[in-house]
């Protein structure tokens, strides 16, 4: 843990370490340098602590790495995984007052009809999971999800919906999940970054980069957007207009007047760190990311994500790429769909909510499948759902508001028990009613399934030990194995 | 919604377990009183001057905070570093007094000074120059989490929330007492009445975040409180009160009742946006001129308001609707018959109406649409009779005389708390006076924080100056004086400084002016360390040697401009975006659009109060500083200026460039590497062929991904032409583009997006722009000109409006797309303006017939922000620009998500990869910027010039001082 008051952190703590580093050869950290500073504060008498250095967990764990796949805007339990008759007995009528009294909902629609749902419900697997039609590739998949039919959550609105999803709080400022389990865990593979962040499309996620932000830790613990295209990571390659030989030869420049510097400042071990950071930054680009070069994968893989299908080659791709990161040790993906609340099915979610699981479900379905096919799933922990669900009443006729008092979320493999169903809605699916589970215990249950405490992973920040669920939140240990 | 459980709202940070276990405290206050342990706590102490201790080494203090520091080093069996060199002297004291680098003359001034005051004579001029407040606003600004956007889902920018930063600005540089400056910003209202300068302090009360479509009226208001609770404690108490928020602090004699009676000083508030800062005269004056206008103008307005009354009742209807039964309730109250709890809710959900009905516009159609619009026109013919509006202020006030309840949730029991201070210190209830419109009892505070024997407030404010000269204060943690905390290193000192700095009428240029001067300050962070200090403080906690220290974010960027000749010293007003080379205290602060270059150096993030910022060291600033085409922008700039300056050759350049950079000469080894590196790098450029394109700068557009084009008029119009094509179309097109203007027009000229035209009316083409603020439509909205053959005939202009308002400074994604006319219908476009930064503005969509049915193809490039003719050049960001030969369809448009595909006849995205000129579609139209010709060779030279000055502006010497 960083000593309080001191907010300064490097990335290379001696000049020995250092050194040692140079001596090893840049190109066996590869991408690590992208990423990494250092944590903690220099230990007296030198020796280097890596921040990002893989950390034991506080107990064994279950998973090794997380994928967590935010449906941003709010997917429907009701029409997936929530079914419930009382919509179509209902429809057209208000709901009862007993239910929504004291309700506040985002556009207002205490008095609307209820709206029926319009899918067709089978049971699959030998747990006999109630999916709808919109998911039946996932569905194929059934013996492997826990769903969480009990989610419950603060937010009424995307913004604090999607940051309490993130980080546990309505309020901006907080560290995100994924930056909890780098700064807990670190990464086991130094050439990637530890959390890595894809969305499907330009659009921007509701509060932009602060949703994968470090909050009040250290920036090293935020996460990576790699962007698609050419360049994952910005300013990755020398820029257009310059040659390979004039950018090295500006770095050997650049290196040669760091060095006179530094040789008079013996003391200041950021000042090599900083010189490290350049060479790293010219080796990388060198470097072709191959954990996102997807080029190597067989027609019959990329078959198997929907990477053939103009629907969903976009979502399919990510999910393939979070398959080889995860394989190569990253400790976080996260994959935004609709990024920029296109899960918000305020009218028409027919349509909406169509063209999302046509985007999506055969690729995470073929996600679960590859990952069972190549043993990972076992220490992958797949979560699957949106910052809150949707209401049973109507809104615009033939769409569904905001509903973070009961929502459905669901988890596989990562030591998760298949084929289970969790926790229950009321009749209408609005509340939340047994095992509810808040965010915050979420939160904890995928921490848990990790090896750690919840309350017991602490960063201090003002002088105040901070932990990852705001003192809340407990795992739900029904759901492991 | 139900709050099912309260603490799951409860932001606070309280112990966990672990804690517990590892941390021994007397939480007494738990139990019920406070133990002598509580009470005895050193930062709760009455500040006790002592004389400075008496010392071996008794030349070297310089003042009596030397005889301190030196006291200890001695102790410890150490000795003082030398003082450190003039040239380091003098850069370290220019970027902690003012921010900015000292220019080679500067230096060389200092250092040429013989007398022996030189030093001072230099701290008292920085200390004078209105930099001072720029550079110290900063620190304060982040302690009171200042940004100029709401920090929600729509971050919305706050167009007067500048004044504030000006405010703190000048009370800086005017060295306004610190108690003043405290007492203004907590009841500038309550304790000095018709003073504006001390209301705009209150606009403090303004800072936080705000949600503007929150139907939780109550929820949001409560926690706009307890943002001012915390944030309060944490600036001007300097102690953490988060934790008690839901039960009694497990370490610091803290009551949960404590957190409720210090929130209760701020229950009363009431955000204003009705005051301004206006003298009587100067009000009365304006009225007059208003008289005037209005009394011209009565016709055309009430014909407007007409045409607006009946969407305008229905938008207020629509918006009250979503509100709970109580909410509304509130609303429709009279104002008189509201209590005053109702009032601050019915006033913040009134808001939310307010933003609907501002919008009203969006919803007009059809000739009522074109009727306003043109009495709009009409009302701007009376704009010269209207008087300038007055100065907007953002203010807080009470709501009254009579204060809302305050209530510790679930233990409404116990009934209204009335407010008081931590009752650690003082038991009872606050002494407050009440007055005619409003409780008091914010002035009661701000006389107690700032009242002589306050054992806090000068401690907590002379720490956090000993941080920002010292890199970190003599108690570490400068916001939390509490056990939490770490005890001061040099408590005698601490106390010695708050009692000199209250002594001094809470001079805080007197302070800085004490510690600066200090020999203790002035040492040399480069001589060598004895083994002594070495192992006895490798933290230089005793402060026996200087320390080599990182710029802080603005003071790189603030370097960057002013090394490089672009840095311009207009002070105070409105903010402006981060293409603008003002100093970065002047730019936008948008919580959710970061400036990279800021961002990158560990900016606060503005959503609770910092009081330090993080040093990290990343890969990521190495890349972001050596390959983005910005910082090959700054070092053009540079290289420009050198070239400028010293027409007469490289050597003197070579040295410019590193006085300008480091402050310094180079030496003669350091000359002949930089010609040799030059000579290289000349050679490369030369062999590896080809002249050097004529560059452009890319940036990231906030809230967008990637970088786009900068697009100013001074490019030429010729920067980012695509030659003429067979590809490009000749029948419907769809042009789309992500832009941000930054300016436009101040007459009835537009900016170009994009147009395949020379701007001559009487020539066929087309062309896509925004208007200008004399456009005989519309000002700032989009405008399809096309010049070709219409359905009667005839060839000609039309100019097609969109009506659409593009606000400045703001990303928008926009489209038009042109089906044209055919013998049997008009033709139409679509226009397409979808705000970027508000995901919750729904793209506006206008569609207008026309009449043109072709005939407008021509020879000429396609040019991207400008056309060749003079004028109409755009202004502001461009990025992913795509031309369809197609009158594409809704979900065939970018904004659906689509790419290139076989409609496109060209999409330039102005990414690095695969290249800022490239047409990533299969057209291949790519931007062919102009032949260099004869100036290739110039090129290589400048070019090869523009690397050394890039390398100088990366160097640790650059980033680091002394």
């Amino acid at each position: 843990m960083a000593k309080f008051g001191c907010n300064r952190v490097e990335w290379a703590v001696t000049r020995r370490d250092f050194i040692e580093r140079a001596g090893a050869g840049f190109g066996a950290l590869a991408l690590s340098g992208l990423m990494e500073a250092e944590g903690a504060a220099a230990p007296a008498g030198g020796g280097a602590i890596h921040p990002l250095a893989e950390k034991p967990p506080h107990f064994a764990p279950r998973a090794k790495s997380v994928i967590f796949l935010f449906m941003e805007g709010g997917p429907s339990h009701l029409d997936t995984f929530d079914p419930k008759p009382g919509l179509k007995q209902h429809a057209g009528k208000p709901l009862p007052t007993s239910f929504t009294q004291g309700l506040i909902t985002a556009m207002g629609e205490y008095g609307a009809p209820v709206f029926p749902d319009r899918r067709e419900w089978k049971q699959y697997g030998q747990g006999g999971l109630w999916i709808s039609d919109w998911c039946r590739h996932v569905a194929e998949c059934a013996d492997d999800l826990a769903v969480i039919r009990s989610c419950w959550a603060n937010g009424i609105v995307h913004s604090n919906g999607v940051c309490q999803m993130n980080t546990g709080s309505i309020l901006a400022g907080r560290p995100s999940l994924g930056a909890w389990a780098s700064y807990g865990l670190g990464t086991a593979n130094q050439n990637l970054p530890a959390f890595v962040v894809m969305q499907d499309n330009q659009g921007t996620v509701v509060n932009g980069p602060r949703n994968w932000g470090a909050g009040f830790m250290p920036a090293v613990y935020q996460g990576t957007r790699l962007l698609p295209g050419a360049e994952p990571i910005a300013h990755l390659h020398t820029p257009e207009g310059v040659s390979e030989s004039q950018q090295r030869g500006k770095l050997d420049f650049l290196r040669g007047l760091n060095r006179n510097h530094a040789a008079s400042r013996t003391q200041q071990t950021e000042l090599d760190a900083r010189i490290a950071a350049y060479e790293l930054a010219f080796r990388m680009q060198a470097e072709s990311p191959e954990a996102v070069e997807l080029s190597r994968e067989t027609n019959a893989t990329r078959r198997l994500y929907g990477m053939e299908d103009k629907d969903c080659a976009t979502f399919g791709r990510m999910c393939l790429m979070a398959r080889r990161l995860v394989e190569r040790g990253v400790r976080f993906v996260q994959l935004y769909s609709g990024a920029g609340s296109k899960w918000d099915a305020h009218a028409n979610i027919e349509q909406n909510h169509g063209d999302r699981f046509r985007e999506t479900d055969k690729p995470i379905a073929g996600l679960l499948k590859d990952l069972k096919a190549r043993g990972l799933l076992d220490e992958t922990l797949v979560v699957w759902g949106g910052e809150f669900g949707r209401t049973p009443m109507s809104e615009k006729g033939n769409g569904r508001d905001h509903n973070p008092t009961g929502f459905t979320m669901w988890m596989a493999g990562g030591g998760v028990k298949g084929g289970q169903t969790h926790g229950a809605t009321d009749d209408f699916g609005l509340h939340a009613l047994k095992d509810r589970l808040h965010v915050h215990d979420l939160h904890a249950t995928i921490l848990w399934l990790l090896g750690l405490k919840n309350l017991g992973l602490t960063y201090s920040y003002k002088g105040r030990p901070e932990n990852p669920t705001l003192n809340e939140g407990a795992p739900f240990q029904a759901i492991a194995r | 919604m139900r709050w099912g459980r309260w603490k799951a709202s409860c932001r606070a940070i309280c112990a966990s377990g672990v804690w517990v276990a590892t941390v021994v405290v007397a939480a007494a206050a738990a139990r019920g009183g406070f133990s002598p342990e509580d009470r005895a706590w050193w930062a709760f102490q009455p500040v006790k001057k002592l004389a400075p201790p008496k010392v071996q080494h008794a030349d070297w203090p310089r003042n009596d905070i030397d005889r301190f520091v030196l006291a200890r080093i001695e102790q410890a069996g150490m000795k003082p570093a030398s003082e450190a060199p003039r040239r380091t002297l003098v850069r370290r004291v220019y970027f902690d007094l003012i921010g900015l680098p000292p220019t080679p003359e500067e230096v060389e001034d200092f250092v040429a000074d013989s007398s022996p005051d030189a030093y001072e004579k230099l701290v008292d001029r920085l200390l004078a120059s209105p930099r001072f407040g720029e550079r110290w606003a900063r620190p304060w600004l982040d302690l009171v989490r200042f940004a100029e956007s709401d920090g929600f889902k729509a971050d919305d920018f706050r167009p007067h929330a500048w004044r504030y930063r000006d405010y703190v600005v000048k009370s800086f540089n005017d060295d306004k007492p610190y108690d003043r400056f405290v007492q203004e910003q907590l009841a500038g209202d309550e304790l000095f009445p018709g003073q504006p300068d001390a209301l705009a302090g209150t606009a403090y009360f303004r800072n936080g975040i705000y949600e503007y479509n929150n139907r939780d009226v109550r929820g949001q208001w409560q926690r706009i409180l307890e943002d001012i609770t915390d944030t309060t404690a944490d600036a001007f108490l300097g102690m953490g009160l988060q934790c008690a928020r839901c039960h009694d602090h497990k370490f610091d004699p803290i009551l949960q009742r404590d957190y409720y009676r210090f929130q209760a000083f701020f229950a009363p508030l009431l955000p204003r946006d009705d005051l301004t800062l206006a003298t009587p005269a100067e009000r009365a004056g304006h009225d007059a001129k208003l008289k005037q206008w209005e009394t011209a103008t009565a016709d055309i307005r009430s014909e407007i308001e007409k045409l607006l009354a009946s969407v305008k009742r229905d938008t207020e209807r629509g918006a009250a609707e979503k509100f709970i039964e109580e909410v509304r309730v509130m609303i429709d109250k009279p104002v008189g018959r509201r209590t005053p709890y109702e009032h601050q809710i019915a006033e913040l959900a009134y808001r939310q109406v307010l933003y609907d009905v501002e919008r009203l516009d969006s919803k007009l159609k059809g000739d009522t649409k074109d009727r306003v619009l043109a009495l709009r026109k009409q009302l701007a013919g009376f704009d010269a009779l209207k008087p300038a509006p007055l100065p907007a202020l953002v203010a807080a006030t009470d709501v009254g005389a009579v204060a809302p309840a305050v209530f510790i949730p679930r233990k409404e029991s116990l009934g209204d708390i009335a407010p008081g201070f931590p009752s650690v210190l003082e038991e009872g209830p606050a002494v407050v006076e009440g007055r005619a419109q409003s409780t008091g009892r914010r002035a009661a505070l701000a006389r107690w924080l700032t009242a002589p024997a306050n054992p806090l407030t000068a401690r907590v404010m002379v720490n956090r100056l000993w941080q920002g000269h010292f890199g970190r204060g003599l108690a570490a943690n400068a916001s939390d004086f509490g056990r939490l905390g770490e005890a001061p290193s040099h408590p005698e000192l601490l106390d010695w400084l708050a009692a000199t700095f209250v002594e001094g009428g809470w001079s805080l240029k007197k302070m800085h002016r004490l510690m600066v001067t200090s020999a203790a300050y002035r040492q040399d962070a480069r001589a060598g360390v004895d083994a002594a200090a070495a192992t006895k403080d490798p933290e230089n906690r005793l402060l026996g040697r200087g320390s080599v220290r990182r710029l802080e974010a603005e003071q790189i960027r603030d370097a960057l401009l002013a090394a490089t000749g672009q840095l311009k010293l207009d002070a105070g007003g409105a903010s402006t975006d981060f293409l603008t080379p003002r100093r970065s205290i002047y730019t936008r602060v948008l919580r959710n659009a970061c400036d990279p270059i800021l961002d990158v150096f560990d900016l606060a993030e503005s959503f609770q109060s910092v009081a330090q910022r993080h040093t990290t060291t990343t890969p990521t600033q190495a890349m972001l500083l050596f390959n983005s085409q910005m910082m090959l922008r700054h070092a053009r700039a540079f290289a420009t200026r050198l070239e400028l300056e010293f027409p007469s050759g490289d050597e003197e350049m070579t040295g410019a460039a590193y006085r300008y950079a480091f402050g310094r000469a180079p030496s003669e080894a350091e000359r002949l590497g930089a010609r040799r590196f030059m000579e290289g790098q000349l050679r490369l450029r030369q062999s590896e062929g080809g002249a050097p394109a004529k560059p452009f700068a890319t940036a990231k557009m906030p809230y967008r991904d990637g970088v786009a084009a900068v697009v100013a008029p001074e490019m030429g119009a010729d920067a980012l032409a695509v030659p003429d094509s067979a590809t490009l179309p000749k029948g419907d097109f769809t042009i789309e583009a992500a832009i941000l203007v930054r300016s436009v027009d101040a007459g009835g000229m537009v900016r170009t997006i994009a147009a395949k035209w020379s701007g001559d009316t009487r020539k066929p083409g087309w062309g896509f722009a925004v208007t200008g603020r004399g456009s005989r439509r519309k000002p700032q909205t989009l405008v399809m000109q096309i010049i070709g053959t219409k359905r009667d005939g005839s060839f000609g202009e039309e100019a097609i409006f969109s009506d659409q308002t593009l606000e400045l400074g703001r990303p928008y994604y926009v489209a038009a797309v042109v089906k044209l006319a055919t013998d049997k219908a008009p033709g139409e476009i679509t226009f397409h303006a979808k705000d970027l930064a508000n995901d919750d503005e729904p793209a506006s969509i206008a569609r207008v017939p026309h009449q043109i049915t072709g005939g407008f193809a021509n020879a000429l490039a396609l040019n991207l922000g400008g056309r060749p003719a003079k004028g109409g050049a755009f202004d502001g960001m461009l990025d992913d620009v795509r031309l369809s030969a197609a009158a594409l369809k809704q979900g065939e448009l970018l904004s659906a998500g689509d790419a290139a595909n076989e409609k496109t006849a060209g999409y330039w995205q102005f990414e690095p990869k695969p290249g800022a000129f490239h047409d990533a579609s299969t057209s291949r139209n790519d931007i062919q910027p102009p032949a260099t010709g004869a100036r290739a060779s110039a090129l290589a030279r400048a070019s090869a010039l523009a690397d050394f000055c890039h390398a100088l502006l990366n160097a640790n010497e650059f980033i680091y001082i002394d």
